[in-house]
Protein backbone atom coordinates (compact mmCIF):
# COMPACT_ATOMS: atom_id res chain seq x y z
CA UNK A 1 0.00 0.00 0.00
CA UNK A 2 1.52 3.61 -0.87
CA UNK A 3 1.93 6.03 2.05
CA UNK A 4 -0.22 8.11 0.47
CA UNK A 5 -3.01 5.91 1.13
CA UNK A 6 -2.00 4.78 4.31
CA UNK A 7 -2.46 8.17 5.68
CA UNK A 8 -5.78 8.12 4.06
CA UNK A 9 -7.06 5.11 5.97
CA UNK A 10 -5.13 6.14 9.27
CA UNK A 11 -6.86 9.53 9.04
CA UNK A 12 -10.05 7.62 8.16
CA UNK A 13 -9.85 5.46 11.38
CA UNK A 14 -8.94 8.58 13.84
CA UNK A 15 -12.07 10.59 12.42
CA UNK A 16 -14.15 7.23 12.82
CA UNK A 17 -12.42 7.51 16.90
CA UNK A 18 -13.68 11.39 16.83
CA UNK A 19 -17.43 10.68 16.08
CA UNK A 20 -17.30 7.36 18.81
CA UNK A 21 -16.01 10.36 21.28
CA UNK A 22 -18.28 12.90 19.89
CA UNK A 23 -21.09 10.21 20.57
CA UNK A 24 -20.23 9.69 24.06
CA UNK A 25 -20.01 13.01 25.02
CA UNK A 26 -23.36 13.69 23.79
CA UNK A 27 -24.76 11.04 25.96
CA UNK A 28 -23.13 11.85 28.74
CA UNK A 29 -24.62 15.56 28.04
CA UNK A 30 -28.06 14.03 27.81
CA UNK A 31 -27.50 11.95 31.14
CA UNK A 32 -25.74 15.05 33.04
CA UNK A 33 -29.25 16.82 31.61
CA UNK A 34 -31.42 14.51 33.31
CA UNK A 35 -29.50 14.17 36.14
CA UNK A 36 -29.77 17.87 37.04
CA UNK A 37 -33.63 17.67 36.76
CA UNK A 38 -34.29 14.76 38.52
CA UNK A 39 -31.56 15.75 41.72
CA UNK A 40 -32.78 19.28 41.12
CA UNK A 41 -28.97 20.76 40.20
CA UNK A 42 -29.50 24.07 38.53
CA UNK A 43 -25.30 24.32 38.39
CA UNK A 44 -24.87 21.39 36.64
CA UNK A 45 -27.91 21.77 33.67
CA UNK A 46 -26.23 24.93 33.49
CA UNK A 47 -22.72 23.24 32.59
CA UNK A 48 -24.54 21.32 30.01
CA UNK A 49 -25.76 24.16 28.56
CA UNK A 50 -21.82 25.73 28.75
CA UNK A 51 -20.79 21.94 26.86
CA UNK A 52 -22.51 22.11 24.43
CA UNK A 53 -20.15 24.42 22.89
CA UNK A 54 -17.39 21.76 22.81
CA UNK A 55 -19.83 19.58 21.07
CA UNK A 56 -20.32 21.82 18.41
CA UNK A 57 -16.68 22.46 18.00
CA UNK A 58 -15.98 19.05 17.57
CA UNK A 59 -19.12 18.58 15.52
CA UNK A 60 -17.27 21.20 12.89
CA UNK A 61 -14.02 19.81 13.12
CA UNK A 62 -15.12 16.27 11.84
CA UNK A 63 -17.38 18.01 9.19
CA UNK A 64 -14.23 19.42 7.87
CA UNK A 65 -11.83 16.43 8.14
CA UNK A 66 -14.71 14.03 6.19
CA UNK A 67 -15.30 17.32 3.39
CA UNK A 68 -11.24 16.77 3.38
CA UNK A 69 -10.96 13.39 2.77
CA UNK A 70 -13.65 13.45 0.11
CA UNK A 71 -12.03 16.40 -1.80
CA UNK A 72 -8.49 14.71 -1.85
CA UNK A 73 -8.51 11.08 -1.69
CA UNK A 74 -11.64 10.40 -3.91
CA UNK A 75 -13.19 7.54 -1.19
CA UNK A 76 -14.48 4.46 -2.91
CA UNK A 77 -16.45 0.92 -1.96
CA UNK A 78 -16.10 0.44 2.15
CA UNK A 79 -14.06 3.93 2.77
CA UNK A 80 -16.72 5.85 0.58
CA UNK A 81 -19.53 4.39 2.44
CA UNK A 82 -17.89 5.18 6.54
CA UNK A 83 -17.16 8.31 5.32
CA UNK A 84 -20.56 8.92 3.91
CA UNK A 85 -21.90 7.26 6.79
CA UNK A 86 -20.11 9.68 9.35
CA UNK A 87 -20.69 12.66 7.23
CA UNK A 88 -24.64 11.82 8.19
CA UNK A 89 -23.88 11.06 11.74
CA UNK A 90 -21.99 13.65 12.84
CA UNK A 91 -25.16 16.13 12.58
CA UNK A 92 -27.03 13.35 14.72
CA UNK A 93 -24.58 13.36 17.74
CA UNK A 94 -24.53 17.00 17.46
CA UNK A 95 -28.45 17.43 17.62
CA UNK A 96 -28.14 15.33 20.51
CA UNK A 97 -26.17 17.38 22.39
CA UNK A 98 -28.76 20.65 20.89
CA UNK A 99 -31.51 17.97 23.13
CA UNK A 100 -29.19 17.76 26.15
CA UNK A 101 -29.15 21.59 26.03
CA UNK A 102 -32.98 22.22 25.29
CA UNK A 103 -33.42 19.33 28.58
CA UNK A 104 -30.78 21.43 30.77
CA UNK A 105 -33.34 24.72 29.52
CA UNK A 106 -36.39 23.55 29.74
CA UNK A 107 -35.31 22.66 34.00
CA UNK A 108 -33.64 25.81 34.44
CA UNK A 109 -36.89 27.81 33.14
CA UNK A 110 -38.99 25.90 35.99
CA UNK A 111 -36.49 24.68 38.60
CA UNK A 112 -38.25 26.59 41.09
CA UNK A 113 -41.32 25.37 40.50
CA UNK A 114 -43.03 22.07 42.62
CA UNK A 115 -42.59 18.79 40.55
CA UNK A 116 -44.17 15.48 40.55
CA UNK A 117 -42.60 12.04 41.05
CA UNK A 118 -44.61 10.16 38.47
CA UNK A 119 -43.37 12.57 35.93
CA UNK A 120 -39.96 12.31 37.13
CA UNK A 121 -39.84 8.85 36.98
CA UNK A 122 -41.28 8.35 33.72
CA UNK A 123 -39.05 10.72 32.19
CA UNK A 124 -36.00 8.94 34.01
CA UNK A 125 -37.00 5.98 32.72
CA UNK A 126 -37.30 7.61 28.77
CA UNK A 127 -34.02 9.25 29.76
CA UNK A 128 -32.44 5.67 30.47
CA UNK A 129 -33.65 4.07 27.07
CA UNK A 130 -32.35 7.14 25.20
CA UNK A 131 -29.26 7.00 26.19
CA UNK A 132 -28.76 3.07 25.80
CA UNK A 133 -29.72 3.55 22.30
CA UNK A 134 -26.83 5.89 21.53
CA UNK A 135 -25.02 3.26 23.40
CA UNK A 136 -26.42 0.56 20.89
CA UNK A 137 -25.78 2.58 17.84
CA UNK A 138 -22.19 3.84 18.72
CA UNK A 139 -21.42 0.31 19.24
CA UNK A 140 -23.13 -0.84 16.33
CA UNK A 141 -20.37 1.29 14.41
CA UNK A 142 -17.45 0.59 16.42
CA UNK A 143 -18.07 -3.09 16.12
CA UNK A 144 -19.69 -3.05 12.82
CA UNK A 145 -22.32 -4.98 13.93
CA UNK A 146 -26.17 -5.43 12.37
CA UNK A 147 -27.63 -7.14 14.86
CA UNK A 148 -27.22 -3.94 16.95
CA UNK A 149 -28.39 -2.22 13.98
CA UNK A 150 -31.86 -3.84 14.01
CA UNK A 151 -32.25 -3.59 17.86
CA UNK A 152 -32.60 -0.11 17.82
CA UNK A 153 -35.89 0.43 16.18
CA UNK A 154 -36.98 -2.50 18.90
CA UNK A 155 -36.06 -0.06 21.75
CA UNK A 156 -37.37 3.06 20.23
CA UNK A 157 -41.32 2.09 20.78
CA UNK A 158 -40.83 2.27 24.78
CA UNK A 159 -39.51 5.56 24.20
CA UNK A 160 -42.43 6.57 21.70
CA UNK A 161 -44.90 4.76 24.48
CA UNK A 162 -44.08 6.96 27.33
CA UNK A 163 -43.86 9.88 25.24
CA UNK A 164 -47.06 9.38 24.42
CA UNK A 165 -48.01 8.19 28.44
CA UNK A 166 -46.13 11.43 29.90
CA UNK A 167 -49.49 13.89 28.37
CA UNK A 168 -51.70 11.59 30.69
CA UNK A 169 -49.80 12.15 33.73
CA UNK A 170 -49.53 15.80 32.78
CA UNK A 171 -53.19 16.13 32.77
CA UNK A 172 -53.56 14.75 36.17
CA UNK A 173 -51.59 17.28 37.14
CA UNK A 174 -54.09 19.92 36.27
CA UNK A 175 -55.70 20.23 39.86
CA UNK A 176 -52.63 22.63 40.71
CA UNK A 177 -51.45 25.58 38.97
CA UNK A 178 -48.05 25.85 39.17
CA UNK A 179 -47.46 21.53 38.97
CA UNK A 180 -49.10 21.92 36.00
CA UNK A 181 -46.89 24.66 34.44
CA UNK A 182 -43.54 22.63 35.39
CA UNK A 183 -45.40 19.23 33.91
CA UNK A 184 -46.28 21.22 30.52
CA UNK A 185 -43.22 21.78 30.30
CA UNK A 186 -41.67 18.16 31.08
CA UNK A 187 -43.79 17.50 27.75
CA UNK A 188 -41.38 19.26 25.98
CA UNK A 189 -38.20 17.44 28.28
CA UNK A 190 -39.96 13.81 27.00
CA UNK A 191 -40.25 15.12 23.17
CA UNK A 192 -36.76 15.78 23.30
CA UNK A 193 -36.03 12.46 24.38
CA UNK A 194 -37.89 10.97 21.84
CA UNK A 195 -35.95 12.58 19.71
CA UNK A 196 -32.71 11.65 20.83
CA UNK A 197 -33.69 8.29 20.60
CA UNK A 198 -35.36 8.76 16.73
CA UNK A 199 -31.35 10.38 16.41
CA UNK A 200 -30.18 6.80 17.61
CA UNK A 201 -32.25 4.95 14.83
CA UNK A 202 -31.05 7.40 12.20
CA UNK A 203 -27.54 6.93 13.25
CA UNK A 204 -28.05 2.88 13.17
CA UNK A 205 -29.48 3.31 9.60
CA UNK A 206 -26.05 4.73 8.77
CA UNK A 207 -24.67 2.02 9.73
CA UNK A 208 -26.68 -0.51 8.28
CA UNK A 209 -25.70 1.55 4.98
CA UNK A 210 -21.95 1.41 6.02
CA UNK A 211 -21.96 -2.35 6.25
CA UNK A 212 -24.68 -3.78 3.57
CA UNK A 213 -24.37 -0.30 1.04
CA UNK A 214 -27.52 -0.03 1.08
CA UNK A 215 -30.37 2.34 2.64
CA UNK A 216 -33.50 1.46 4.44
CA UNK A 217 -35.48 3.76 7.37
CA UNK A 218 -35.70 1.85 9.74
CA UNK A 219 -38.71 3.05 10.84
CA UNK A 220 -40.54 6.20 9.29
CA UNK A 221 -44.11 8.35 10.01
CA UNK A 222 -45.92 6.54 6.97
CA UNK A 223 -44.68 2.86 7.12
CA UNK A 224 -44.12 2.03 10.79
CA UNK A 225 -41.94 -0.73 10.40
CA UNK A 226 -40.06 -1.48 7.89
CA UNK A 227 -37.51 -4.30 9.17
CA UNK A 228 -38.82 -7.85 8.86
CA UNK A 229 -37.66 -11.42 9.73
CA UNK A 230 -35.58 -11.16 6.29
CA UNK A 231 -33.31 -8.69 7.19
CA UNK A 232 -30.63 -10.26 7.60
CA UNK B 1 -25.91 -5.04 -32.35
CA UNK B 2 -21.96 -4.27 -32.27
CA UNK B 3 -21.74 -6.68 -28.92
CA UNK B 4 -18.98 -8.14 -27.93
CA UNK B 5 -18.54 -11.00 -26.22
CA UNK B 6 -15.46 -12.54 -24.72
CA UNK B 7 -15.48 -16.43 -22.97
CA UNK B 8 -12.64 -18.84 -21.97
CA UNK B 9 -10.09 -16.51 -23.56
CA UNK B 10 -6.31 -17.34 -22.43
CA UNK B 11 -3.51 -15.74 -24.02
CA UNK B 12 0.31 -16.55 -24.17
CA UNK B 13 3.36 -15.09 -24.58
CA UNK B 14 5.81 -18.06 -25.71
CA UNK B 15 5.12 -20.29 -22.62
CA UNK B 16 3.85 -17.68 -20.65
CA UNK B 17 0.29 -17.61 -19.87
CA UNK B 18 -0.70 -14.43 -19.24
CA UNK B 19 -4.47 -14.43 -19.43
CA UNK B 20 -6.66 -17.14 -17.70
CA UNK B 21 -10.05 -18.51 -18.95
CA UNK B 22 -11.51 -14.56 -19.05
CA UNK B 23 -15.25 -13.48 -19.42
CA UNK B 24 -16.29 -9.90 -20.65
CA UNK B 25 -19.29 -9.10 -22.22
CA UNK B 26 -19.59 -5.31 -23.60
CA UNK B 27 -22.82 -3.84 -24.32
CA UNK B 28 -23.20 -1.80 -27.52
CA UNK B 29 -23.83 2.15 -26.43
CA UNK B 30 -21.95 1.54 -23.27
CA UNK B 31 -18.38 2.16 -21.99
CA UNK B 32 -16.63 -0.63 -20.44
CA UNK B 33 -13.78 -0.21 -18.62
CA UNK B 34 -11.12 -2.95 -17.61
CA UNK B 35 -9.02 -2.50 -14.52
CA UNK B 36 -5.84 -3.63 -12.73
CA UNK B 37 -2.46 -3.17 -11.76
CA UNK B 38 0.42 -3.16 -13.95
CA UNK B 39 1.31 -6.62 -15.53
CA UNK B 40 -2.22 -8.00 -14.90
CA UNK B 41 -3.46 -8.70 -18.73
CA UNK B 42 -5.27 -6.16 -19.00
CA UNK B 43 -3.77 -4.87 -22.23
CA UNK B 44 -3.00 -8.40 -23.76
CA UNK B 45 -6.74 -8.67 -22.89
CA UNK B 46 -8.46 -5.66 -25.26
CA UNK B 47 -5.35 -6.58 -27.94
CA UNK B 48 -7.14 -9.95 -28.17
CA UNK B 49 -10.04 -8.20 -29.25
CA UNK B 50 -8.82 -7.45 -32.39
CA UNK B 51 -6.55 -10.19 -33.05
CA UNK B 52 -3.51 -7.54 -32.36
CA UNK B 53 -1.99 -9.68 -29.77
CA UNK B 54 -0.99 -12.74 -32.55
CA UNK B 55 1.06 -10.22 -34.30
CA UNK B 56 3.71 -10.36 -31.15
CA UNK B 57 6.26 -13.12 -31.78
CA UNK B 58 5.34 -16.38 -30.09
CA UNK B 59 1.66 -14.96 -29.08
CA UNK B 60 -0.72 -17.33 -28.88
CA UNK B 61 -4.83 -17.30 -27.91
CA UNK B 62 -7.03 -20.26 -27.35
CA UNK B 63 -11.12 -19.10 -25.97
CA UNK B 64 -13.51 -17.30 -28.08
CA UNK B 65 -14.14 -13.42 -28.81
CA UNK B 66 -17.52 -12.91 -30.19
CA UNK B 67 -18.56 -9.90 -32.39
CA UNK B 68 -22.51 -9.64 -33.07
CA UNK B 69 -22.24 -13.89 -32.36
CA UNK B 70 -19.70 -14.21 -34.68
CA UNK B 71 -15.63 -15.73 -33.90
CA UNK B 72 -13.35 -13.33 -34.60
CA UNK B 73 -10.82 -16.53 -34.34
CA UNK B 74 -12.76 -18.60 -36.99
CA UNK B 75 -11.15 -20.01 -39.34
CA UNK B 76 -11.90 -17.86 -42.14
CA UNK B 77 -11.82 -14.37 -40.33
CA UNK B 78 -9.82 -12.07 -41.87
CA UNK B 79 -7.94 -10.16 -39.00
CA UNK B 80 -7.80 -6.70 -41.21
CA UNK B 81 -11.28 -6.67 -41.58
CA UNK B 82 -11.71 -7.28 -37.91
CA UNK B 83 -9.22 -4.58 -36.98
CA UNK B 84 -10.67 -2.11 -39.72
CA UNK B 85 -14.18 -3.04 -37.57
CA UNK B 86 -12.92 -2.92 -34.20
CA UNK B 87 -10.38 -0.14 -33.98
CA UNK B 88 -7.66 0.27 -31.18
CA UNK B 89 -6.25 4.11 -29.64
CA UNK B 90 -3.27 3.59 -28.10
CA UNK B 91 -1.50 5.32 -24.53
CA UNK B 92 0.52 7.63 -26.66
CA UNK B 93 -0.70 9.55 -29.01
CA UNK B 94 0.89 8.56 -32.11
CA UNK B 95 -0.07 10.76 -35.50
CA UNK B 96 2.35 10.33 -38.56
CA UNK B 97 4.65 13.68 -37.31
CA UNK B 98 5.14 14.94 -40.85
CA UNK B 99 1.84 14.25 -42.40
CA UNK B 100 -0.53 16.75 -42.43
CA UNK B 101 -3.24 16.55 -40.02
CA UNK B 102 -5.58 16.00 -42.95
CA UNK B 103 -3.88 13.36 -44.21
CA UNK B 104 -3.36 11.82 -40.55
CA UNK B 105 -6.96 11.68 -40.17
CA UNK B 106 -7.61 9.63 -43.33
CA UNK B 107 -4.40 7.85 -42.82
CA UNK B 108 -6.10 4.47 -42.28
CA UNK B 109 -8.88 4.82 -45.47
CA UNK B 110 -6.14 5.51 -48.02
CA UNK B 111 -4.69 1.91 -46.81
CA UNK B 112 -7.11 -0.20 -47.89
CA UNK B 113 -8.20 2.06 -51.00
CA UNK B 114 -7.88 4.79 -53.20
CA UNK B 115 -10.56 7.72 -52.61
CA UNK B 116 -11.37 10.65 -54.91
CA UNK B 117 -9.67 13.98 -52.78
CA UNK B 118 -13.29 15.31 -52.45
CA UNK B 119 -14.19 12.44 -50.46
CA UNK B 120 -11.08 12.03 -48.23
CA UNK B 121 -11.78 15.63 -46.92
CA UNK B 122 -15.54 14.95 -46.11
CA UNK B 123 -14.15 11.66 -44.50
CA UNK B 124 -11.56 13.57 -42.87
CA UNK B 125 -13.92 16.55 -41.63
CA UNK B 126 -16.07 13.68 -40.24
CA UNK B 127 -13.92 12.33 -38.20
CA UNK B 128 -12.33 15.22 -36.76
CA UNK B 129 -15.58 16.28 -35.89
CA UNK B 130 -16.74 13.51 -34.29
CA UNK B 131 -12.99 13.28 -32.08
CA UNK B 132 -14.04 16.66 -31.22
CA UNK B 133 -11.19 18.06 -32.75
CA UNK B 134 -12.56 19.86 -36.36
CA UNK B 135 -13.24 23.30 -34.79
CA UNK B 136 -9.58 23.30 -33.22
CA UNK B 137 -7.97 22.54 -36.48
CA UNK B 138 -10.49 23.44 -39.35
CA UNK B 139 -7.63 26.70 -40.29
CA UNK B 140 -4.26 24.25 -40.33
CA UNK B 141 -5.84 20.98 -41.60
CA UNK B 142 -2.20 21.08 -43.97
CA UNK B 143 -0.14 21.65 -40.94
CA UNK B 144 1.71 18.21 -39.76
CA UNK B 145 0.08 16.92 -37.34
CA UNK B 146 3.04 16.53 -34.89
CA UNK B 147 3.12 20.21 -34.52
CA UNK B 148 -0.53 19.69 -32.25
CA UNK B 149 -0.40 19.25 -28.22
CA UNK B 150 -0.51 15.83 -26.74
CA UNK B 151 -4.12 16.14 -26.07
CA UNK B 152 -4.93 17.55 -29.69
CA UNK B 153 -2.89 14.43 -30.90
CA UNK B 154 -4.63 11.96 -29.08
CA UNK B 155 -7.95 13.09 -30.42
CA UNK B 156 -6.22 13.17 -34.01
CA UNK B 157 -5.13 9.21 -33.56
CA UNK B 158 -9.34 8.79 -32.49
CA UNK B 159 -10.14 10.37 -35.49
CA UNK B 160 -7.83 8.60 -37.52
CA UNK B 161 -9.34 5.55 -36.03
CA UNK B 162 -12.91 7.21 -36.47
CA UNK B 163 -12.19 7.40 -40.42
CA UNK B 164 -12.29 3.88 -41.22
CA UNK B 165 -15.51 3.70 -39.70
CA UNK B 166 -15.52 1.60 -37.24
CA UNK B 167 -18.13 -0.34 -35.13
CA UNK B 168 -16.24 -0.74 -31.43
CA UNK B 169 -13.31 1.59 -30.10
CA UNK B 170 -10.98 -0.13 -28.04
CA UNK B 171 -8.52 1.93 -26.50
CA UNK B 172 -5.57 1.32 -24.21
CA UNK B 173 -4.85 3.94 -21.61
CA UNK B 174 -5.67 6.66 -24.13
CA UNK B 175 -5.45 9.84 -21.54
CA UNK B 176 -2.51 8.36 -19.09
CA UNK B 177 -0.08 11.03 -21.10
CA UNK B 178 -1.83 13.86 -21.11
CA UNK B 179 -2.65 16.75 -18.80
CA UNK B 180 -5.63 17.00 -16.65
CA UNK B 181 -7.74 19.73 -19.41
CA UNK B 182 -6.75 17.15 -22.25
CA UNK B 183 -7.57 14.31 -19.92
CA UNK B 184 -11.19 15.58 -19.39
CA UNK B 185 -11.82 16.52 -23.06
CA UNK B 186 -10.99 12.77 -23.71
CA UNK B 187 -13.60 11.70 -21.04
CA UNK B 188 -15.95 13.81 -22.48
CA UNK B 189 -15.44 12.36 -25.84
CA UNK B 190 -16.08 9.34 -24.92
CA UNK B 191 -19.36 9.90 -23.66
CA UNK B 192 -19.74 11.41 -26.98
CA UNK B 193 -18.71 8.10 -28.87
CA UNK B 194 -20.88 6.15 -26.44
CA UNK B 195 -24.00 6.78 -28.56
CA UNK B 196 -22.57 5.43 -31.48
CA UNK B 197 -19.98 2.72 -30.58
CA UNK B 198 -19.43 -0.12 -28.48
CA UNK B 199 -16.24 1.29 -26.12
CA UNK B 200 -13.80 -0.67 -24.19
CA UNK B 201 -11.24 1.20 -22.42
CA UNK B 202 -8.47 0.02 -20.27
CA UNK B 203 -7.29 2.85 -17.74
CA UNK B 204 -5.47 1.86 -14.42
CA UNK B 205 -6.97 5.43 -13.43
CA UNK B 206 -9.22 4.36 -11.63
CA UNK B 207 -11.50 7.27 -11.14
CA UNK B 208 -10.96 7.51 -14.87
CA UNK B 209 -12.89 4.08 -15.27
CA UNK B 210 -15.67 5.09 -12.31
CA UNK B 211 -16.58 8.72 -14.13
CA UNK B 212 -16.43 7.06 -17.63
CA UNK B 213 -17.45 3.66 -17.67
CA UNK B 214 -20.81 1.89 -17.40
CA UNK B 215 -19.59 -1.40 -16.53
CA UNK B 216 -16.26 -2.33 -14.99
CA UNK B 217 -14.00 -5.64 -15.26
CA UNK B 218 -10.83 -5.93 -12.77
CA UNK B 219 -8.26 -8.37 -13.09
CA UNK B 220 -5.27 -9.62 -10.96
CA UNK B 221 -2.72 -11.72 -12.15
CA UNK B 222 -4.37 -12.34 -16.00
CA UNK B 223 -7.82 -13.75 -14.33
CA UNK B 224 -11.03 -11.98 -14.10
CA UNK B 225 -11.89 -11.09 -10.30
CA UNK B 226 -15.16 -9.03 -11.09
CA UNK B 227 -17.25 -7.74 -13.79
CA UNK B 228 -20.51 -5.58 -12.98
CA UNK B 229 -21.72 -2.71 -13.04
CA UNK B 230 -19.44 0.04 -12.16
CA UNK B 231 -21.11 1.87 -9.63
CA UNK B 232 -21.63 -1.65 -7.79
CA UNK B 233 -17.62 -1.97 -7.87
CA UNK B 234 -17.05 1.30 -6.63
CA UNK B 235 -19.56 1.58 -3.89
CA UNK B 236 -20.23 -1.67 -2.94
CA UNK B 237 -17.59 -4.30 -4.47
CA UNK B 238 -18.78 -8.10 -4.01
CA UNK B 239 -15.10 -9.37 -3.93
CA UNK B 240 -12.55 -8.75 -1.12
CA UNK B 241 -9.85 -8.00 -3.73
CA UNK B 242 -11.47 -5.54 -5.64
CA UNK B 243 -12.63 -3.43 -2.20
CA UNK B 244 -8.89 -4.09 -1.17
CA UNK B 245 -7.46 -2.83 -5.30
CA UNK B 246 -10.38 0.25 -5.41
CA UNK B 247 -9.61 1.49 -1.65
CA UNK B 248 -5.98 1.55 -1.86
CA UNK B 249 -5.08 -1.12 0.30
CA UNK B 250 -3.54 -3.66 -2.34
CA UNK B 251 0.11 -4.39 -2.64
Amino acid sequence: MSETRRGFHEELERVELEILGLGDLAERAVGRAVDALVTGDADLATAVVAGDDEIDERYLQIEQRILRLFALQTPVASDLRLLSAMLHIDPHLERIGDQAVNIAKTYLAVHDLPTSPIVVSHIQEMAGIARSMIRTALEALRRRDRHACLRLPEMDDPVDRLNLGMYQEVALLAPDPDRLRWGLRMLLVARQLERVGDNAVDIGEQVWFLLTGEFREFTDASHPVIIGPDTD
Amino acid sequence: MRRIEVSGLSAWFGRKQVLHEVGLVAEPRAVTAIIGPSGCGKSTLIRCINRMHEEVRGARVEGKVLFDGTDIYAPDADPVDIRRRIGMVFQRANPFPTMSILENAVAGLRLGARFPRAELEGRAEQALRAAGLWEEVKDQLSEPGGKLSGGQQQRLCIARALAVEPEVLLMDEPASALDPASTLRIEELIQELKEDFTLIIVTHNMQQAARVSDSTLFMLYGEVVEFGPTEEMFTRPADKRTEDYVTGRFG
